[in-house]
């Protein structure tokens, strides 16, 4: 009897102590979400709603803008995730075995751009390119390189922004590439040295498989944040020029704010939706099993 | 042969070193060109070929950023809305990663792979409702539409369940059998136990609530309730031409977060870390 109680009690407590949490996450995640899937559905203005079916996908595959915004986010995700992988990946490589003082300067310096944030980040990068006044177009004009305007022209925007976007945030990748190979037991280095392996030979098949876990994090988190990208595209190119770097978000956000298209926007908000649960499937699964 | 094969060892991580230091001074340089634009005047900021180092200093685009717009007000709010949802995040998550560690009730895993499977899902995918919602509980143009959203997220359930899970099981009994209750338990017991899981989902949440620019875009319309990143990001579309004005404000934007790295700088990288590790 005294027993029972207890475990009572303690289940009782327990849907107390997780109480608050849940029931933000029931306002603010899973009603938005359902309620996100059922403006899909209907066509908004401003108060009064009406049910069109699947009109607002159609209308989506009828445009080419937004086919335009979901090729952008395509090839934003796999430039950036492989940049940054592959060049966390090197820096990490290279420095994990130096001296600590010199690993916090690197560290350091590489993440201090995640830091002040891709807001300033954005806007310095389009006073450098400016066509007028920046530095980069100037330099680009002394080289006697024919096209200055790299934001305005089609076929540089994008380089341009995945450039940006991988300097700038590549940093966080470094951080997690520098903790995970510090954390390889020295023995193992040892051991392939005395068999007379080279640096490099050690990197690709001692320090590469070991750090997997690691590098499937770093994928996931980053495709996630790109297929989110938004503040580099609206502060440096507002998705021009005509339309050649609109993403999946801006298209979104232009709907939604600026269109009053709310229904299209919950569409292109359901479409991401499916997306991000879809690539997050292999993490979940491997924290489950983990358990 | 051998020291020939130590010798090649050497030159190849003597090269890497080299383009990976290359790029971490060439990473810092927009920061650079960043700061030293911000203290020249307008004519000197846009003269070519360019002053490498500013030859005129000048404090003027700062006060021009803090007296043309209300750039005290969007720090304050900034630090209101960073501070507050990281507070209240750590309570309510605590609370719930406690119980999802330590207690017993029916129902607790599937709750807790409800909870966890929103974990990579950006708030923005929903904003449409999201801010219908909060349009409906009045929440536009307020400091507490941009707090309660990221008080929601289930990253510090998630972050602190690992930190509970290492916590000994006998601290739980022995509170007990002193006749602990389970609050006190929590709060005397077992909360100072996770508190470098605390301190690192402080920092790592204050820093993702200071950037979470389109949420904050979404929600402050009026030019009051703006916060920093999301003010000075208009200043872009400001009619001055000047810009070290605008460079001013960038940096007015970026000196916060860079004096929290360079103070918290060993917490940062600890912090981050755990986030991945405690899976």
């Amino acid at each position: 009897m005294i027993r029972y109680n207890r475990n009572v009690k303690e289940g009782l407590t327990g849907y107390l102590f997780i109480a608050p949490q849940f029931l933000l996450f029931l306002i603010f995640v899973v009603y938005p979400i359902v309620e996100g899937l059922r403006l899909s559905l209907y066509k908004v203005q401003y108060r009064t709603e009406t049910f069109v079916g699947f009109d607002n996908y159609a209308a989506l595959f009828g445009d080419p803008v937004f086919f335009k915004a979901v090729w952008n986010t395509v090839i934003f995700v796999v430039a950036i995730v492989l940049l940054t992988v592959a060049f966390s990946f090197f820096v990490g490589s290279a420095v994990f075995d130096k001296n600590a003082k010199y690993v916090s300067f690197i560290r350091g310096s590489y993440y201090i751009p995640v830091m002040v944030s891709m807001v300033v980040m954005s806007m310095v990068w389009s006073f450098l390119l400016n066509p007028a006044n920046g530095l980069i177009s100037y330099m680009a004009r002394e080289m006697e390189m024919s096209t200055v305007n790299l934001l305005g022209n089609k076929s540089t925007v994008l380089p341009v922004v995945i450039f940006v976007t991988f300097a700038t945030n590549v940093g966080q990748a470094i951080i997690l590439y520098i903790a995970a190979m510090i954390g390889v037991p020295k023995d193992l280095f040892e051991a392939a040295e005395v068999d007379g392996a080279g640096r490099l030979h050690v990197i690709c098949h001692i320090l590469l498989p070991l750090v997997k876990p690691t590098t499937i994090y770093i994928t996931i988190i980053n495709i996630i944040a790109v297929l989110k990208i938004f503040v580099v595209i609206q502060l440096l190119t507002g998705g021009g020029p005509n339309n050649a770097s609109v993403t999946l978000m801006y298209y979104l956000y232009n709907n939604a704010f600026k269109y009053n298209q709310l229904g299209v926007a919950s569409a292109v908000g359901v479409i991401m939706f499916l997306l991000t649960l879809l690539l997050s499937v292999p993490q979940l699964k491997a924290m489950f099993n983990d358990k | 042969m051998r020291q020939e094969k130590a010798k090649k060892r050497e030159s190849f991580d003597i090269a890497s070193n080299t383009v990976v230091l290359l790029f971490a001074l060439l990473n810092l340089f927009p920061l650079y060109w960043l700061f030293s634009s911000s203290v020249k005047n307008s004519s000197d900021v846009i003269k070519m070929p360019p002053d490498w180092w500013p030859r005129t200093f000048t404090w003027s685009n700062y006060a021009d950023v803090f007296t043309n717009q209300p750039a005290l007000r969007w720090t304050l709010n900034s630090l209101y809305v960073a501070g507050l949802s990281t507070a209240l995040l750590i309570v309510t998550s605590s609370m719930a990663a406690y119980a999802f560690s330590k207690l017993r009730f029916k129902g607790r895993s599937v709750f807790f792979i409800v909870f966890i499977s929103s974990l990579m899902i950006p708030k923005e995918v929903m904003i449409v409702p999201l801010f219908r919602i909060s349009q409906d509980l009045g929440l536009v143009n307020s400091v507490y539409g941009m707090i309660w959203p990221n008080v929601a997220t289930a990253f510090g359930v998630f972050l602190l369940k690992g930190f509970f899970d290492t916590a000994p099981d006998a601290l739980r009994e022995a509170a007990r059998i002193d006749g602990a209750g389970e609050v006190r338990t929590f709060l005397q017991i077992m909360l100072p136990i996770v508190k470098p899981g605390i301190g690192a989902l402080f920092i790592l949440n204050f820093v993702q609530v200071w950037n979470d620019y389109l949420w904050q875009l979404v929600i402050g319309q009026n030019k009051e309730s703006k916060t920093l990143m999301v003010g000075i990001a208009t200043l872009m579309q400001d009619l001055n031409p000047n810009f070290a004005y605008k460079m001013a404000g960038a940096t007015v934007a970026a000196i916060p977060m860079l004096l929290i790295f360079i103070l918290f700088q060993r917490y940062f990288t600890r912090g981050i870390s755990i986030g991945a590790v405690k899976e």
